[in-house]
């Protein structure tokens, strides 16, 4: 049971990882840039969710809220930041990227203190659900139907929806695309509004989970992240939910097992430098 | 005085960290994520050699080959992955050895080394960096200006094609990836036996993230605009003191700025102003 | 043409660092100048802000008073993220103001290195919360006003084994300094108060979410938890532990001495005990008028960082009072000669190394607000080093 229980642990940490690391992948598949501003949007959403949750007492507004302000402002950082240097190296989009961060981090801890905040009444959180020895609360819960929902609507909209079959064409030949009427710069905000929706209800979610919204609380995800969509194969969304998954359980296990040896990072990278040595290109990834 | 001094002998270990860098990603066109781990090695290895008794100026070349046998290793993963893969595989390798520091006893763990012994004064650290940092200047020019210059060059542009016109791009990565690091390996070496004293939290991924930022903030691959970004960007935390509570803001701030206006970095802003192009 | 606006900013920077400059220069050439640092920014910024905080109150509590020998005392600032190498030139920067006091309200690791420059210059440097036992080993200048870990650690030990009674023990341990040696201290006496490790489990700075760890604490089943941690990342994990289904008792550190504490972590705070310098029901006249004076002056409520910091202010103060404000080498002696003076976490002398001994309280938390529970005072199990 132990064993089933980490397992159950480590797909739990997956779902989180991959609301996170999807919408890295649309960027990169886009734009090949490394978008680790993604930290920031989730951290904003967080904080918006968890004020306006505070303010009214409803847990509907504080996911509503946060995902507008993130969705507001993961195009408003494509327009300033990107859009302007996309015919650069990717290194330059890169430093940029992470000076959005750098400074940003700052910005909310100027803005809403140093110490973190926290929600009044998590009730999602105390919520507790137990079977065959197992406990899990609600916000885990609906991590994991988060995880699915949004990612499955996703994927219809990928293929069903015209606009979907727009954002396709333009991730594999954008001029080709442009030729056939698609608005390519529609296309790019579009992509950079549902990866920054998506980050904001994640950074929502594990603000209650945490319990706690804090200036750094993108830190990790950004550069877990990275090596999520990396091990993924750069731009592939099935690679990138197989990634978060398994990159998941191997923490769960990793860190009980062990834990005399590495520690969290360590063993997620370790982990990623073996797989891509055996695949240079990751899980899923094509040549 | 002492305070000029300690914050140039740190400018100095920065352009050796940042010339390092450039001649992996600037020159080769290898992307590193991870350049502190070296850093790391070096002052780790250089530490434990001279508690044990070994001679300084021997320590201190145990922290360059140390660091610079690593290197190869990783850049034997460069002939595996490439590009952004390769930029994450070297973030994972400064992951990885951090980590592993953190858990291993014999390596001080958290608490670090201390009691590094220490054979040179303030003026011996500050003479003995910036001379390193001079010599590895020179170096860089004379390797940019030779044929294996010539030859990273076209590994960075396109190493297919350099390999159709025979050039021999696994020798060059390695070659790259080794005096680069074992560059980092010098600068961890002196800092160890200078502060006396290291931890692993000093070696993290903000420390790789910093000298990248050097070498793209001067411009990467001109020697000059690099030593000129690791100067500066070592000088603005100094110069910024008095706006403690903004410092980082200012700090990312600047990093957006001169990418989105500059992306050439200081020696993009120059070439643009005057019309030459810095080396 | 895109370099016409980086170059306007980088004029609007340049002119913004000549004012700072300028609004930098000396206040008053009358007042007394100590050294401060502390992490204002970066990671550990949410601490930084607490000792600044304790730091401010306690010049402020010996301005009103009269200052000291008639002048005001006023603190030099300055951030250190909590780097070590950012440390070293804040040090001599002090130094080349010459400073002739210095106290640092930051962690370990800036701590240390800067212990060293000090030491070599021989001015004098005060340590409010770092626990890392090469401080003060960095040579006679250098002080310090609160535990060892190692120390604190051995009073857990003892409450667990001899007052709680408890055999069975799983550590949860925060993979840093702070943490590491907590746990040396505990494993190093445990076996004297008749404790078994059942387990160890530890998790890095930046976890939040702890699944696995309460999970294999579950299947662990011990009498009793010892948890490190700061409350930004212990909060999350009593909560975790609590809601995952694990009722044994815990015992935590200093680290999650704020209210910040119980407010992330709830309900799952109640009945959580830590090991700390900070009693709240103390009835000492220093301490009441410390917690009541913090709670009015910052609204809210005050924590063991901001009561350390405020302790080697008093210390500094005091000593300076004794000595005067220009020679290094006797304000050092009169630091040294410190003898039962009463701060906040309560009373000073240090020994030949620069350490004090301080009894160890065990505050629990009930009805959301800190309470006494016991007090270690055991000399011989708590004694700091001497060299």
């Amino acid at each position: 049971m132990y064993y089933v229980e980490l397992l159950l642990v480590g797909l739990i940490w997956g779902c989180t990882y991959a609301m996170m690391a999807l919408g890295l992948t649309l960027v990169y598949g886009l734009l090949r840039i490394l978008h680790v501003a993604q930290a920031t949007v989730f951290t904003l959403g967080a904080y918006i969710g968890l004020l306006a949750a505070n303010h009214t007492g409803s847990l509907a507004a504080a996911f509503v809220t946060g995902a507008l302000a993130a969705g507001a402002l993961g195009p408003l950082i494509y327009r300033l930041v990107y859009q302007p240097i996309l015919d650069r190296p990717p290194f330059v989009a890169l430093v940029a990227s992470i000076g959005v961060l750098v400074a940003m981090e700052d910005g909310f801890r100027l803005l809403f203190g140093p110490y973190g905040l926290s929600f009044e009444n998590n009730v999602w959180f105390t919520t507790t659900y137990s079977f065959a020895g197992m406990t899990v609360n609600l916000v885990q819960v609906w991590m994991v139907v988060a995880a699915v929902l949004l990612l499955s609507a996703f994927a219809v909209f990928a293929t069903r929806t015209r606009a979907g079959v727009a954002w396709r064409a333009t991730v594999s030949d954008p001029a080709m695309a442009e030729s056939f009427g698609i608005s390519v710069t529609g296309v790019r905000y579009v992509n950079f509004l549902i990866a920054s929706v998506l980050a904001g209800v994640a950074g929502v979610l594990v603000g209650l989970l945490n319990n706690l919204v804090e200036p750094g609380m993108g830190g990790v995800i950004a550069y877990k992240g990275l090596a999520i969509i990396v091990l993924g194969g750069l731009g592939s969304v099935p690679g990138t939910l197989a990634a978060s998954l398994v990159l998941g359980v191997v923490e769960s296990y990793g860190t009980v097992f062990l834990d005399k040896l590495l520690d969290r990072d360590a063993i997620a990278f370790l982990f990623l430098i073996v797989v891509l040595m055996i695949r240079p290109h990751g899980l899923l990834g094509a040549r | 005085m002492d305070y000029y001094l300690s914050v140039a002998t740190f400018a100095a270990l920065n352009v050796i960290l940042a010339i390092g860098l450039n001649l992996i990603s600037g020159f080769c066109g290898q992307v590193s994520l991870g350049h502190a781990a070296f850093y790391g090695l070096g002052a780790y290895a250089a530490a434990l050699a001279s508690v044990a008794g070994v001679p300084f100026p021997l320590a201190i070349l145990g922290g360059v080959l140390v660091a610079g046998v690593f290197g190869i290793v990783v850049g034997f993963a460069a002939l595996r992955v490439r590009e952004d893969f390769l930029a994450i595989v070297t973030m994972g390798v400064g992951f990885l050895f951090l980590g592993a520091v953190r858990k291993q006893p014999w390596l001080g763990a958290e608490m670090g080394i201390a009691k590094i012994p220490s054979p040179l004064d303030k003026w011996g650290y500050a003479a003995l960096a910036i001379g390193a940092a001079v010599a590895l200047v020179l170096l860089s020019l004379h390797v940019r200006r030779s044929w294996m210059g010539r030859a990273f060059g076209a590994v960075a542009q396109d190493e297919d094609a350099a390999r159709t016109i025979g050039i021999d791009v696994a020798g060059y990565k390695i070659a790259a990836f080794f005096i680069g690091t074992a560059a980092a390996g010098l600068a961890g070496g002196i800092y160890a036996h200078m502060t006396q004293l290291i931890i692993p939290d000093t070696f993290n991924f903000i420390q790789s993230i910093t000298i990248l930022a050097m070498v793209v903030i001067g411009g990467i691959g001109s020697t000059y605009g690099v030593v000129a970004g690791a100067i500066l960007l070592t000088l603005m935390p100094e110069l910024f003191r008095f706006i403690n509570d903004y410092k980082l803001l200012v700090y990312g701030a600047l990093l957006l700025l001169v990418m989105r206006f500059s992306p050439g970095g200081l020696a993009g802003m120059i070439q643009r102003a005057f019309g030459v192009r810095l080396a | 043409m895109a370099i016409v606006p980086a170059v306007k900013s980088a004029t609007a920077l340049l002119a913004a660092a000549a004012l700072g400059i300028a609004l930098a220069a000396p206040a008053s050439a009358q007042n007394i100048r100590i050294g401060f640092h502390a992490p204002l920014t970066g990671f550990a910024a949410s601490d930084g802000k607490s000792a600044l905080n304790g730091a401010e109150l306690a010049v402020e509590q010996v301005n009103a008073a009269g200052g000291v020998n008639g002048r005001k005392i006023e603190l030099v600032v300055q951030d250190d993220q909590a780097k070590a190498d950012q440390a070293v030139p804040l040090a001599n920067k002090y130094i080349g103001e010459g400073l002739k006091l210095v106290v640092s309200g930051s962690y370990s690791g800036p701590t240390r290195a800067a212990a060293g420059v000090f030491q070599n210059a021989q001015i004098p440097y005060v340590s409010a919360y770092a626990i890392h036992p090469d401080i003060t080993r960095a040579g006679n200048y250098v002080f310090r006003t609160s535990f060892m870990g190692e120390v604190q650690g051995r009073a857990a030990a003892k409450f667990v084994g001899d007052i709680m009674k408890k055999r069975k023990v799983t550590l949860v341990t925060l993979n840093n300094d702070f943490g590491q040696s907590l746990s040396a201290g505990f494993k190093e006496v445990a076996g004297k108060f008749g404790i078994q490790i059942a387990s160890e489990y530890t998790y890095a700075m930046g976890d939040r979410q702890f699944g696995s760890i309460v999970a294999s604490v579950k299947r662990d089943n011990p009498e009793m938890l010892y948890v490190s941690g700061y409350f930004f990342n212990g909060g999350p994990l009593v909560a975790q532990l609590r809601a995952g289904g694990v009722t044994a008792p815990i015992l935590g550190t200093e680290g999650f001495d704020t209210h910040n504490f119980i407010k992330i972590a709830g309900q799952a705070a109640e009945g959580v005990m830590i090991t700390t310098s900070l009693d709240r029901d103390s009835k000492s006249p220093e301490m009441r008028k410390f917690i009541d004076d913090y709670e009015k002056k910052f609204n809210t409520p005050a924590d063991m960082v901001a009561a350390s910091t405020h302790t080697a202010i008093k210390v500094a103060a005091n000593a300076l009072a004794k000595a005067g404000a220009d020679d290094p080498a006797k304000i050092r002696a009169a630091i040294a000669a410190t003898k039962d003076f009463q701060v906040a976490t309560g009373r000073i002398s240090f020994n030949e190394l620069g350490e004090i001994y301080k009894a160890a309280q065990i505050q629990v938390i009930k009805d959301g607000k800190f309470r006494h529970q016991a007090t270690i005072d055991d000399p011989q199990l708590l004694a700091p080093p001497t060299k």
